[in-house]
């Protein structure tokens, strides 16, 4: 049987190549932008929903969780967490698929965004298509410029605003009795021996911190809501650069070491590391005392010429295989119902997207019951600061690790 | 565009089959009588299934460095790669952290050798290493993590009362800027390693013989190692230390929870890479060059073991008996143990979180203690759980088919040895395998599938299984096959009724290491797995990030105790068996 390696040459190569050869099946997405509302219910009955969105709460992944099943024993289909670290890894996977060809039956049918991966997502043609018009529940939405743009980019119904957000923070009135006020209030608090960090960039918190001080530093304030492209860039953030020198130093780790991200901060305040904590949640305090996380004696603010807020939304990539079902799950996403308990701390304590008085009464009153307690800030009740337009981002990140990344 | 994509990558396999070719030339002898078909047919298998993700991982990374697959990966890698400020602090920073970890390994090892060998606390440390080398990568950073911070373990046990600190001391951060607390869970999770590879050369190497003719001959017991025992010894551990030196220069997980963020290691750096918008041919340059320089790495470590040789020799002749050093030997035996000790506490320490409400800084113990992370969330623990024993499952079942399907073939002479071969995955960085994998899987879309990662696995647990499997399996006597073949016993009856009865221990031990080895594994999961096959390894790193420290704990105690389970049973049922035969 001499003949043996033989035959096997041609079965290895057979083997090699089977992985890379097998294609994707290749039938349609039957759902379409000009399907009623009946018809995708339909449609959506037995699909599996893939949402990718960040993982690392296990109050918000409790709460997706409980919207699985509600989706489940509504509308019989089937909603899976893909937990995910940053969202912009999921864009540059929709990259990748778009790059070789995989245009149907994608890995990812609904997905948490905003700000400039919206953009990248829109700019680059990777989203199914305009579809918040047919979902019911847009009805109750609030109409508000930081939902109709988002961070200046027009969302032209691509995707569906889930929760607001601003950037808030954290500390403990044992510890720390007037914390401060702004940018140049947070310098001196750290010449005096203040204990301050803030995530590196591109650290969701950290790029957002970044975006606050230059918003509050920079001589042209105009420039921010427009393209960076359109900007003397090194002009508008001179101001900026000469006052991260000045307090990079120091911060919590010197300036060589950072906080990784806003939980992580909120995690140092708790051991004292850090005298103030980042959140985007302005109710996150709250459910962080109640569940045995932070001090009883925290307490949540904003600058007192306020801080960067925005929206965040969900949306559907172009090659999603169960578009219709993502649909059906986005439309519950921002349902009255789905909304209150998620503006309720007990569970996850994020902002509402609706317009409470156009939503039913006996969902207003759900609303109305909600205690966000002392240690969280009411919504809208401190100054907001609108978000840079979404190509500030990158630049700026750029720009930060060119100087403090190496 | 796609199946341009797709002609591509067919391209680029072409020297693939060359290579497989080649490599079974090697292993098959050149004519195979028919009786053995079977065997050989069934080894090829094994070897195929092996390699060729090797092969197809490594071109996936490779092509796209080159521009060989523009559509995948546009642009020049090298270029982008030297454009990012970050990349050559990033691979000074990985070669810092590697080779350093690496030399504190092997210090730590021979230190343990020459100071704590035939003393009370060597049999102590022999049972303390395998459950500690159980522990995976994930759990012990985390643990490591809150022992050292300042606002830590260690720093709580000694506030206030004698530190006269109120809050944490703002001297030193967690994980710190020049990679020290990286460097000091690698030495902590790969020493055990070292030491217990070394220990099982002792009985081999007569060293209690070694030891007395040096006595005799009047030089103090530290000498008697450096000049007879270590010299013979070394050889026989070096693979093992590349393959420490190799795990210590890509690690991802643990760089990811203890290395510095800003720049990161070279391979957490790339992981961001490949899943950014258009840095998949940086990523997978990167990637070449990470093993690339682990090569020239172990080169040089080559030249060093001659210089250190050469050294060694003039020394040795020059018959120096040395004094005997007791003071040495003292301080080394306290190093030692205090490493050991830190190790156990990180256990403790996350043990303690799991069953945490409130924990603040300077409390020595937690100020309430709670059950509710074990009891109250079953929806967070039991899905890893469960995707984390499948996999392990899987792997150990399969792997271990696979090594008794290639030893018995090699055992039939069916086959030549080719113990290179197991060690390739070990010797190549992983993400420099895993990004041409995910981008073939991305092509093939078979990713996110539950058998591509189910193979990642075997392909990464199969090497131990294989090496561990394979000393036993060629030691046992061929008289207990002959005796039963000449009472008629058929060969599988031979092979299930008497082999692997007799070979028990090290199949256990094998299956064991498989488990703790698939238990561990982050980042094939994370590459191939697309995020739908959430393990405890996966959940420990991603939950880091939401940092609720109680919840980690819980994750990683989880994730430790899977692995600590498997090998208390692979040394209770052998005994448990012996004893009912006894009786």
């Amino acid at each position: 049987m001499n003949l043996f390696p033989e035959t096997l040459r041609k079965c290895m190569l057979a083997c090699a190549l089977v992985t890379a050869i097998l294609l994707p099946t290749q039938y349609l997405s039957a759902a379409s932008v000009d399907d009623s509302w009946a018809d995708i219910v339909k449609e959506a009955r037995g699909q599996t929903v893939y949402f990718n969105a960040w993982g690392g709460s296990d109050r918000i992944n409790a709460y997706l969780e409980w919207a699985g099943k509600q989706l489940k024993s509504e509308y019989g289909l089937t909603l899976t967490h893909v937990k995910i670290g940053d969202i912009a890894e999921v864009v540059g996977q929709l990259e990748a698929a778009k790059a070789v060809g995989r245009d149907i039956d994608g890995n990812v049918d609904l997905m948490w965004v905003n700000g400039e991966n919206f953009a990248a997502l829109k700019r680059n043609e990777l989203l199914f298509g305009s579809f918040t018009q047919l979902l019911p529940n847009t009805a109750y939405v609030k109409q508000a410029p930081s939902i109709t743009h988002d961070f200046s980019v027009p969302v032209e119904g691509l995707e569906s605003p889930w929760g607001g957000a601003q950037l808030v923070f954290i500390y403990d009135s044992a510890v720390t009795e007037t914390p401060p006020q702004s940018a140049t209030e947070l310098l001196e608090f750290v010449k005096e021996g203040g204990r301050f960090s803030y995530p590196a960039p591109p650290a969701f918190h950290g790029t957002t911190m970044v975006k606050q001080f230059l918003s509050e530093l920079t001589a042209d304030k105009a420039a921010l809501a427009n393209p960076v492209a359109e900007a003397d860039f090194d002009a508008v953030t001179k101001p900026l650069w000469a006052y991260l020198d000045e307090l990079h130093p120091m911060l919590w780790g010197k300036g060589e070491s950072w906080s990784t991200s806003g939980e992580q901060t909120r995690q140092m305040l708790d051991d004292g590391e850090v005298d103030i904590a980042i959140s985007f949640n302005p109710n996150e305090a709250t459910a962080a005392v109640k569940s045995g996380q932070l001090a009883d004696t925290v307490r949540t603010y904003t600058f007192s010429e306020g801080t960067i807020g925005n929206t965040h939304f969900v949306t559907i990539p172009y090659n999603a295989k169960a578009a219709a079902g993502a649909m059906v799950a986005a439309n519950f996403l921002v349902s009255p119902e789905a909304q209150a308990r998620k503006a309720d701390p007990e569970f996850w304590g994020d902002p509402t997207v609706l317009d409470i008085d156009s939503v039913p009464a006996d969902m207003q009153a759900k609303f109305n019951a909600i205690d966000i307690g002392v240690w969280a800030l009411p919504l809208a009740s401190g100054k907001t600061l609108s978000e840079p337009h979404a190509s500030w981002a990158q630049a700026l990140e750029a720009a930060w690790i060119e100087r403090y990344g190496q | 565009m796609g199946s341009s994509a797709r002609s591509g990558m067919d391209r680029a396999l072409r020297p693939i089959s060359v290579f497989l070719d080649k490599l079974i030339t090697e292993a098959v002898p050149h004519t195979v009588s028919s009786d053995r078909a079977l065997p050989v047919l069934a080894a090829i298998g094994v070897v195929l299934l092996f390699s060729t993700p090797l092969l197809i991982g490594l071109t996936g990374t490779i092509a796209p460095a080159f521009g060989l697959m523009p559509e995948l990966a546009p642009g020049n890698g090298f270029a982008q790669l030297l454009e990012d400020p970050r990349f050559l602090p990033a691979l000074k920073l990985t070669i810092k952290t590697g080779v350093i970890a690496t030399l504190l390994v092997l210090l730590f090892t021979v230190l343990a050798l020459v100071c704590l060998h035939k003393t009370a606390w060597w049999r102590w440390m022999l049972a303390a290493l395998p459950p500690l080398l159980a522990i995976p990568h994930a759990a012990l950073a985390v643990g490591l993590v809150f022992l050292v911070a300042p606002s830590g373990w260690i720093v709580r046990l000694f506030s206030p009362w004698l530190t006269s600190w109120d809050r944490p001391p703002s001297d030193w951060v967690v994980p710190d800027a020049g990679g020290w607390s990286l460097i000091a869970g690698l030495v902590m999770k790969e020493a055990p390693f070292l030491l217990l590879a070394a220990a099982a050369q002792l009985p081999r190497l007569n060293v209690d013989a070694l030891l007395k003719i040096g006595l005799t001959l009047g030089y103090s017991p530290a000498r008697c190692w450096s000049r007879l025992i270590l010299p013979t010894m070394y050889p026989r551990i070096r693979l093992t230390l590349f393959v420490i030196l190799a795990f210590n220069l890509s690690v991802v997980d643990m760089a990811l929870l203890l290395g510095p963020g800003n720049p990161p290691t070279l391979s957490v750096l790339l992981l961001s890479y490949v899943n950014e918008p258009g840095f998949r041919a940086a990523a997978s340059a990167g990637a070449l060059i990470l093993a690339v320089g682990m090569a020239v790495l172990f080169v040089v470590v080559m030249l060093l073991e001659r210089l250190i040789a050469r050294l060694a020799n003039q020394r040795r002749e020059s018959g120096h008996r040395g004094h005997g050093s007791g003071l040495f030997r003292q301080i080394g035996k306290y190093l030692v143990l205090a490493l050991t000790l830190c190790s156990i506490l990180t256990i403790v320490a996350l043990l303690l979180w799991s069953f945490t409400q409130r924990w603040r800084f300077p409390s020595v113990l937690p100020d309430t203690f709670t059950s509710r992370h074990w009891l109250g969330r079953s929806d967070l623990l039991l899905d890893p759980l469960l995707a984390t024993i499948l996999f392990a499952l899987f792997s150990s079942i399969a792997t271990l088919v696979a090594a008794v399907v290639w030893l018995e073939a090699e055992r039939l002479g069916a086959v030549k040895k080719i113990d290179w071969l197991w060690y390739v995955p070990l010797f190549i960085p992983q993400i420099t395998l895993l990004f041409g994998w995910q981008a073939a899987s991305l092509i093939s879309a078979t990713d996110g599938l539950w058998i591509t990662v189910a193979y990642a696995h075997w392909v990464y647990t199969l090497p131990y299984v294989v090496l561990i499997l394979a000393v036993a399996w060629r030691e046992l006597d061929p008289n207990w096959n002959n005796a039963a073949s000449v009472l008629g016993a058929g060969y599988w009856k031979v092979l299930f009724r008497i082999r692997l009865p007799l070979l028990i221990k090290p199949v256990l031990q094998a299956m064991a290491v498989a488990v703790a080895v698939s238990v561990a594994q982050y980042l094939p999961t994370a590459l191939l797995g697309a995020g739908r096959h959430n393990t405890l390894a996966i959940e420990v790193v991603t939950s880091f990030g939401g940092v609720d420290r109680r919840v980690i704990a819980t994750l990683a105690v989880l994730q430790s105790l899977l692995p600590l389970i498997v090998f208390s049973l692979a040394l209770f049922i052998p005994a448990a068996m012996q004893q009912k035969q006894r009786s």
